[in-house]
């Protein structure tokens, strides 16, 4: 059998090359794609939307295609950081600048393993860079995990295998960072 | 999986179906241009001109150590006396970024100059992925300018070749280990050398300052690892700020300069966490360097993690 090939959509994050790195470590073919790249084009079985430099709900416009992903790219996504927010607003849900953003070393706690999560301890250490968050979950999403100061850490929808995290699992501070690509990727293979 | 045999064997392969003819390959004594460099030795044989360019910005004993490890390795090179060219172009430069873009073209400069009398119509340089990342384009946001991307003048004629592009630098050490380069475990120094550890303006003495600082620290913090008293970070070394205080040295009033130490544990540069030091360790790094160090009476510590932070001040 082929391997299986789960690519990046590029945000403009400063992590987006992690993403493709560590997806390359768990033995997938991976490969970075601008936003802009058509979702006929995208022969994929899993996606990741990368975190990035636009304030999603400042200039929504820079996030490309990430919508027509989500309605019509039938694999199971992963947002991470403003591709997480972005799925939030597309959903219906809501995202603003956080009161209190969060940089670096954060403690989150995770309420409900859902697919993320499996087999991990219900306190982590990750490492976060955001200015804005997610407030609300989308109706039909549930949320996974919190901060102090920020609400939704990680969701996931409950009739499709979509996914949102605030911290980014793919840079060597996360704790079990790798751990949770793992899961995500069990999910791809699941829906093969 | 990342494989570093797999990987020489393909770059060595690709350099040298990329480039035809003559290429000047820049070289700094640190891992990755040296890695770079060995690699393209391997592509091109004679066809190579390596370069060190000795900036004056360089930390103690740092240019007989380029020596020691490019003798070591076979490569054949030539030192660019260039110090007094890069304090004249920093001269009342001191905006971090027009700083690092001065010393980028500085830089290129001289290497069109060498590829000329040469005859080389390539440049390859030892670039990581942390550097065209964090040097921002299009979507990605400029974190800072790396001498060796966005540093480099748009009116450049020199094609450039960056063999290393993908990796990380723990990446970087893998294939330096297995190339049998020494240097494989030196700790990251950044191309625009101590000009982007003195805050404010360069001159000679502020760097003479800055230099001697930093060799305290790593003399420090060196035996302090070596000992088992603590981890090595990843990378470690001084800053100095354009703040002064005032302090009282041998009953007399002084109004001194400050110096941040700064030390973190990273894998590849992108994340960092500020490094436990050991009080003794950092009361042993104030004392000597507010002795040893003229014209410093203040010693900080900074504890800031990578983001908010980035390892280097500027």
């Amino acid at each position: 059998m082929d391997r299986m090939r789960v690519y990046v959509v590029d945000n403009g994050g400063q992590w987006t090359h992690r993403e493709w790195r560590v997806l390359r470590d768990l033995g997938v073919e991976t490969k970075i794609v601008p936003n802009e790249t058509p979702v006929e084009d995208l022969s994929v079985d899993g996606l990741v939307l990368s975190g990035g430099a636009p304030r999603v709900g400042l200039d929504a416009a820079k996030m490309g295609r990430n919508g027509d992903y989500l309605e019509r790219a039938p694999v199971p996504i992963l947002g991470i950081c403003a591709g997480h927010q972005f799925m939030a607003l597309h959903f219906g849900g809501r995202a603003r600048p956080a009161a209190v953003p969060e940089f670096g070393r954060t403690e989150v706690t995770v309420e409900d393993p859902g697919d993320l999560f499996i087999g991990l301890p219900r306190q982590l250490v990750v490492w976060e860079s955001h200015n804005d968050e997610v407030t609300e979950a989308p109706s039909g999403f549930r949320t996974l995990a919190s901060s102090d100061t920020c609400p939704v850490q990680a969701m996931q929808a409950e009739d499709r295998p979509l996914y949102g995290l605030q911290f980014h699992p793919e840079v060597e501070h996360t704790q079990f960072g790798h751990r949770i690509f793992e899961n995500f990727l069990r999910v791809c293979k699941d829906a093969l | 999986m990342f494989s570093p045999e797999a990987f020489i064997e393909e770059a060595v392969e690709a350099l040298r179906k990329e480039i035809s003819g003559k290429a000047v390959i820049a070289v700094s004594g640190g891992v990755d241009s040296t890695t770079a460099a060995v690699l393209a030795s391997r592509a091109l044989g004679k066809n190579l001109r390596a370069v060190y360019v000795d900036t004056g910005l360089m930390r103690e004993g740092e240019r007989e150590d380029v020596d020691a490890t490019l003798r070591s390795l076979g490569v054949r090179y030539k030192v660019l006396e260039a110090a007094d060219r890069f304090f004249g172009e920093l001269k009342g430069i001191v905006d971090p970024e027009k700083k690092r873009k001065v010393i980028g073209n500085t830089f290129v400069h001289l290497f069109e100059e060498e590829a000329r009398k040469v005859g080389a119509e390539w440049l390859i340089q030892g670039t990581i992925a942390p550097d065209w990342i964090e040097s921002g384009g299009q979507l990605r946001d400029r974190i800072k300018t790396h001498h060796n991307v966005a540093g480099l003048p748009t009116s450049m004629t020199l094609e450039v070749v960056e063999p290393l592009r993908d990796l990380y630098k723990d990446e970087v050490r893998r294939v330096a280990r297995a190339l049998g380069v020494q240097v494989a475990e030196r700790q990251p120094f950044p191309g625009p050398g101590l000009a982007v550890r003195v805050l404010g303006e360069v001159t000679h003495d502020r760097i003479a300052v800055v230099r001697a600082a930093c060799a305290v620290v790593e003399e420090e913090l060196e035996k302090a690892s070596e000992t088992g008293l603590m981890e090595r970070p990843w990378q470690y070394f001084a800053v100095l700020l354009p703040v002064k205080s005032v302090g009282v040295e041998g009953d007399v009033r002084v109004y001194g300069h400050t110096i941040a130490i700064r030390a973190v544990a990273s894998t590849d540069g992108m994340t960092a966490s500020f490094s436990p030091i050991p009080q003794d360790v950092l009361g042993r790094m104030s004392t000597r360097i507010t002795n040893e160090v003229r014209g410093v009476n203040r010693i900080v510590y900074d504890v800031t993690n990578k983001p908010p932070g980035t390892i280097e001040w500027e």
